[in-house]
């Protein structure tokens, strides 16, 4: 009997240190492979957006009509620009793949498709301590963008109260060009 | 035979737990196939862990912030799909049939049901577990559009409309009644 109790404590462990895995190292580059794979594009690297002017986190967004302020923290932003690309593929399996590659550390806020524009925008959280580290990936019909960027609670509470809108000023504060 | 006991319970006690909390959480996955017939999704999936986060970023100072802060204090998650189509037909009362079945389960009750020409149906159903209101689902259907917001835990009715427009919660006219209510009723 002992035995079979034993058995079961070490499954019970088990289970429980599954459901508790630790994040995965970098599953920034594994959403960029998984859109490599999926739609068959290649990203840019970022010396080529610095070539053609793009500022990479330094310049700050506007909210909502409101004052400009920078919502990702200094240093925080990782960035991955696939530019002038067919991005041809059932988004509904693309989601998908994603939700399930990410689910287990990642916290799932909003995903948005349009069919219309043929535009998905999908937005996860992971908390990290004091700050929240948040991942927007927007796939458009010939660009798309993964950026991921640390927020401090201020700027956490401005994404949860509008999390579409901030989503897109987040990549936008990645991505803008200093040339335009 | 003791330690088999506990042996199990720990084994069990996360099933049970899980399962607790779920009571007024609506399984929206049978909507998911609409996301091919749709111009736009919106899949909001605030869970406990994000409503945790939530209260602990809202500031005191902000009058309206600290009333959200009270408001999501004790909610276990904030869920909304929500499908808007090109043209009317393209889902079936069918379709939606998973989740009216959920909503006709123990303890839900259909607290509002509004039908206007101009803004199709609007139906707020509450879970009561004995007195308390436990959870609260919305389904908003119109010829082109369908949205399932389902708020898990305890929820102040007559806060909720603060809810509206944060948290990805699309603005259904919770506060103020629809003016429609009276004159397109059917």
């Amino acid at each position: 009997m002992k035995a079979i109790a034993t058995k079961l404590l070490v499954v019970a462990m088990i289970v429980t240190t599954a459901n508790a895995a630790p994040a995965k190292g970098d599953d920034f580059n594994s959403v960029v492979k998984m859109i490599e794979q999926f739609y068959r594009v290649k990203h840019v690297g970022i010396p080529f957006l610095a070539k053609a002017g793009m500022k990479v986190g330094m310049t700050a967004a506007r909210i909502k009509g409101g004052q400009a302020r920078r919502i990702a923290e200094a240093g925080s932003i990782k960035l991955a620009v696939f530019e002038d690309q067919e991005f041809n593929g059932d988004f509904t399996k693309f989601r998908a793949s994603l939700n399930e590659a990410l689910n287990a550390t990642w916290m799932p806020l909003i995903q948005t498709l349009s069919a219309q524009d043929e535009e998905q925008v999908y937005i996860f959280l992971k908390d990290a301590g004091q700050k929240v580290n948040v991942l927007v990936i927007t796939i458009e019909q010939r660009d798309a963008t993964v950026v991921q960027v640390t927020l401090s609670p201020r700027n956490l509470a401005l994404l949860l109260k509008d999390p579409e809108g901030t989503g897109k000023s987040i990549t936008q504060e990645a991505t803008i060009n200093d040339q335009e | 035979m003791k330690t088999l006991l506990i042996a199990i319970f720990l084994i069990l006690a996360p099933v049970f737990a899980a399962q607790a909390q779920q009571d007024s959480r609506i399984q929206m996955t049978a909507l998911d196939h609409l996301a091919a017939k749709a111009s736009q999704t919106i899949d909001v999936n605030i869970d406990e862990r994000l409503m945790r986060l939530a209260a602990r970023v809202f500031d005191d100072k902000d009058e309206d912030e600290r009333e959200v802060k009270k408001l999501v204090a004790n909610l276990k998650g904030v869920y909304v799909k929500s499908f808007e189509f090109e043209t009317a037909g393209q889902y079936a009362a069918a379709d939606i049939e998973p989740i009216r079945t959920q909503l006709r389960g123990p303890g839900w009750t259909r607290l509002v049901n509004v039908t206007s020409k101009k803004d199709g149906i609007l139906e707020v159903y509450l879970l009561f577990n004995g007195e308390q209101v436990g959870g609260m689902a919305v389904l908003h259907t119109d010829d082109k559009e369908l949205t399932v917001v389902n708020i898990v835990g305890p929820v102040d009715v007559d806060k909720l409309a603060r809810l509206e427009g944060q948290f990805g919660i699309p603005d259904l006219g919770l506060g103020s009644p629809k003016k429609t209510k009276n004159d397109d009723e059917k």
